[in-house]
């Protein structure tokens, strides 16, 4: 600015001005300048403060026009949005009234709505119609289709695919009563889906069974019928009531006409024939059991119970020997015609085992016995596959055994090469007999009571007598077989008869034999599926007594040399406070140590 | 004929198995706890069982009292001694001794304290330990067995301090005269030695089957038990039950016992034995016999009397042997039951 410009210059003018004047009116102009000076400085500070000021009133009213701008936009959007509002009530509001008139007045509606109305009748009418059409050409298809199947026929037998046999057994299965029908289906379907050597066949005459479902005087009212039969029958005499008793249980046992048939066929070509009955009256299926070999079996003597259709399937599952009725409510109807119990007539009717019930999907709950027990499908299935196996299992382990009872019956004990490690390989002690004995013998040794006290020596199991004999030592070995060998294992009691009779009772040697076969069996079971128990324990006793034998401590009174020298390598002959002769053998070495 | 036999629930594989394990159990040792309440079983599975005593005798008793608390796999092999401490179970059996703490044993899943084993001389197979005795005086542990060899270890360190050798095969069972203090050994070679533990040396041999009147030469000549009090000593096994005088070494009475005898302990003015055969045997010191209690094992081998101060009501002979049962007397005339694993 021109007035900070000449305020700058200012005092240099003032210098060089003032120099050569001032002589003579120096105080008076000094004075002046210097005033002048100062007032000049004054209003210079003022004009700035001025300007400052001035730039101040400038931004400040910038600022409130701005904050002004501001607000007034913001009322601007309020405004528009209050009037979009009301201007939506508004339209609102027309659209009620509107709605209003219509409903109050009742008048038709647009024209659209009827139309469609119109044209949604037309179209049923039209679908109606094709369905017609369609219903037509499919009943034309019928006979069409039957006549293909007469011709695939022929194919059909080529390919191996007997969808017509399985057509016509289906429909004999129509015919058959609930519980057979269940297994049938559940049998059927287990064997197409997961065991091929299963096959399922009905067996009986369908018309008796169509029979039993006509006129209902025939089936339900048994008093006239038997009376009606009796009459035809003896006209001489009237029947005595032992008679009419007995037709009367006769009719309570009725089988239905149809029976299941099952055929389970194994590795070794044999199969295990299995015909299922139900048993009208009572609710319950039975089943009959038959085991044929590819080649013919000449049964040794001890093998007799082995594979009897009696007893071959007794116990499949523990426990359940089938010899009474499962269904508690047999009971009352027994009482009334004076049978006791089913096990009378198992042999003819087959066999109520509990697995069987299940099968034909019968539930028969011991708590709150039902009135009506009804076959059920889940529960057939989910026992089916457990049970096949079971029963596969079963016949494989009886034949086995049927083989080496052969073997066992002239004195040789079949020891196969996989397990011939378990044992050295001198045996000297022989096995000289091996025989059956009745449950009622066994019960009867002296040497078996703990057995019979622990509850292992049930009339469900078989059992046997060895005898294994060295010199002038004989060991006698009761064995009780359980029917579910070989997952449960023989139990064996001896008595040795040597220098005196020594049992577990006053020998704690013979009470480690009978520990060495009976608890530590697992060593014995060979590969799967453990055919070989049976055996190995008998090999297992043989060389027991053997070590038994030429371990015995040498009595210093008697004179002459033992009878049984020496030959097991041993490291030590006797251990611990109960003085243990060493059993356990130890492969490779061939040595025998003490556990 | 009819035969009343228990009705069974249908056995499956693992019952079978458990009851066949159970019908040849054999409990070889028995120890009675610092409290005097509980008895431990030691059996030749390798397992111990815990029983309650108090529970078993108290007038509440039920049949769930007469099984084991606590029943653990202590040793692989079987348990054939077991000791307790004021404050330790000390068990042996497979070559090793473990300690356990009877405070913590009630608890599932008890581990052992410490295990130690004695320097052994064979190495083809580990030797069994048959007897485990205490020296309370200089606070050790005899270990004899298998190797033939008396080991003292000290219970402070766990460091085997002697090796008493002598016998000339296994040692069966040991004794302790506790003034001198002398330990007896009896093994199967027929001898009983005593030993001095101070020298560390073999003072003093009788061997029993030497000597005509007690000898049994068709039992053998092993002495499978020993018991000591003051200058007497009772032993028994093959030969006969014989009481001796030992500082002048002869056999003073002869038991007229034919089965060989398992354990034999003095208890006040008699001496109980037991062995082959179910009965526990009462001997007058004159050497008769005062009475035969049965048991319910086929055979017995060993005894324990509970005279821990703390628990008289617990005061009982237990008795264990050839079965998985340990018969319980309350009063030396009967069996008032039997406790079962």
């Amino acid at each position: 600015m021109s007035s900070e410009s000449s305020k700058k210059r200012k005092p240099k003018v003032i210098r060089s001005d003032g120099a050569p004047a001032e002589g003579k009116r120096n105080r008076s102009d000094t004075e002046q300048a210097v005033e002048i000076e100062d007032r000049r400085i004054q209003s210079c500070v003022h004009f700035m403060t001025l300007k400052k000021l001035n730039r101040l009133a400038h931004i400040r009213l910038k600022k409130g026009r701005d904050q002004t701008h501001e607000a007034k936009q913001k009322v601007d959007a309020y405004h528009l949005q209050l009037q979009n509002l009301l201007y939506e009530v508004m339209h609102l509001q027309k659209e009620i009234t509107k709605c209003l008139e219509f409903n109050d007045s009742g008048v038709s509606f647009p024209n659209r709505l009827a139309e469609k109305y119109r044209e949604c009748l037309s179209n049923k009418e039209k679908i109606l119609k094709e369905i017609e059409v369609k219903k037509e050409y499919l009943s034309s298809l019928q006979p069409r289709l039957n006549s293909i199947m007469q011709a695939s026929l022929p194919v059909q037998e080529y390919l191996f695919m007997p969808f017509d046999q399985a057509h016509k057994q289906y429909e004999t299965a129509r015919h058959l009563p609930p519980p057979l029908y269940v297994l049938f289906v559940q049998a059927t379907a287990y064997g197409q889906a997961c065991d091929k050597t299963l096959s399922v066949a009905i067996e009986g005459s369908v018309d008796e069974a169509k029979a039993l479902f006509k006129p209902p005087e025939d089936s339900q009212d048994d008093e006239s019928d038997s009376d009606a039969e009796e009459e035809q029958t003896t006209k001489r005499r009237r029947p005595t009531l032992g008679v009419q008793l007995d037709d009367k249980r006769k009719e309570m046992l009725k089988r239905h006409p149809l029976s299941v048939m099952l055929d389970l066929k194994c590795k070794d070509d044999s199969v295990l024939h299995l015909t299922f009955y139900y048993l009208m009256n009572l609710n319950i299926m039975t089943v009959k059991a038959k085991v044929t070999t590819a080649t013919e079996l000449i049964t040794p003597i001890s093998a007799g119970d082995l594979l009897s259709p009696d007893s071959v399937l007794s116990c499949l599952y523990p426990g359940d020997h089938g010899k009474k009725t499962p269904n508690p409510a047999n009971q009352y109807q027994f009482d009334k015609v004076g049978i006791l119990t089913l096990r009378d007539y198992v042999l003819d009717l087959g066999h109520p085992y509990l697995w069987v019930q299940k099968l034909g999907g019968l539930h028969f709950p011991k708590e709150q016995p039902q009135h009506t027990v009804i076959a059920d499908h889940s529960l057939s299935a989910s026992h089916m596959e457990t049970t096949m196996k079971l029963l596969k299992t079963r016949v494989q382990s009886r034949l086995a055994l049927h083989k080496q009872f052969a073997s066992l019956e002239h004195g040789i004990v079949p020891v196969t090469s996989d397990c011939q490690y378990l044992f050295p390989a001198k045996v000297v002690s022989r096995l000289v007999k091996w025989v059956t004995i009745a449950h009622e013998d066994y019960l009867e040794l002296h040497f078996t009571k703990d057995i019979v006290e622990a509850g292992l020596a049930e009339d469900t199991n078989l059992y046997y007598m060895a005898l294994v004999e060295r010199g002038t030592a004989k060991l006698q070995a009761a064995v009780v077989l359980n029917p579910g060998y070989s997952s449960i294992p023989p139990i064996f009691q001896l008595c040795l008869n040597w220098k005196g009779e020594k049992t577990n009772s006053n020998d704690d040697n013979i009470r480690a034999m009978e520990s060495e076969v009976n608890v530590c069996y697992k060593e014995l079971c060979g590969p799967r599926p453990s055919h070989q128990l049976l055996t190995n324990q008998l090999q297992r006793l043989c060389v027991l007594l053997d070590v038994y034998l030429e371990t015995d401590s040498h009595d210093d009174s008697v004179e002459g040399p033992k009878e049984f020298p020496q030959e097991k390598m041993c490291l030590r002959l006797f251990r611990g406070p109960s003085r243990m002769k060493p059993f356990k053998y130890n492969h490779p070495q061939g040595f025998f140590s003490h556990r | 004929m009819e035969r009343a036999v228990p009705h069974a629930v249908p056995l499956g594989q693992m019952e079978v198995f458990q009851a066949l394990q159970r019908l040849h159990m054999t409990i070889f040792s028995q120890s009675v706890s610092p409290c005097g309440k509980f008895l431990a079983a030691g059996n030749n599975y390798g397992q111990i069982a815990i029983f309650s005593l108090s529970a078993a005798l108290s007038s509440e008793a039920k049949e769930e009292s007469k099984n084991p608390v606590v029943t653990f796999q202590a040793h692989d092999g079987p348990v054939y001694s077991m000791v307790s401490t004021d404050r330790h179970l000390l068990s042996a059996g497979d070559g090793e001794v473990k300690a356990w703490l009877w405070a913590e044993i009630l608890k599932k899943g008890c581990k052992e304290l410490w295990r130690r084993q004695p320097p052994y001389r064979t190495s083809l197979e580990v030797p069994e330990i048959n007897a485990l005795l205490l020296v309370p005086k200089e606070n050790s542990l005899i270990l004899a067995g298998g190797d033939c060899q008396l080991h003292t270890m000290d219970l402070e360190t766990g460091a085997f301090t002697r090796a008493l050798r002598g016998h000339t095969d296994y040692i069966h069972c040991l004794a302790l005269r506790e003034r001198s203090p002398e330990v007896l050994s009896g093994g199967e070679d027929g001898a009983v030695r005593l030993w001095d533990l101070r020298t560390a040396k073999e003072v003093q041999t009788i061997e029993v089957y030497k000597h005509e009147e007690c000898s049994r030469p068709h039992n053998g000549r092993w002495i499978g038990c020993l018991a000591t009090d003051s200058d007497w000593m009772v032993c028994g096994g093959g030969p006969a039950l014989t009481l001796w005088h030992l500082r002048s070494s002869t056999p003073t009475t002869i038991f007229p016992m034919r089965a060989p005898q398992k354990h034999v302990t003095f208890y006040q003015d008699l001496i109980l034995s037991a062995g082959q055969g179910r009965c526990v045997n009462q001997w007058q010191l004159s050497g008769e016999l005062k009475a035969q209690v049965p048991g319910s094992s086929p055979g017995l081998l060993s005894l324990s009397l509970n005279q821990q101060p703390a628990a008289p009501e617990c005061k009982v002979l237990t008795a264990a042997g050839n079965s998985c049962r340990v018969d319980v007397f309350t009063n030396l005339g009967y069996r008032a039951f039997s406790l079962s694993f």
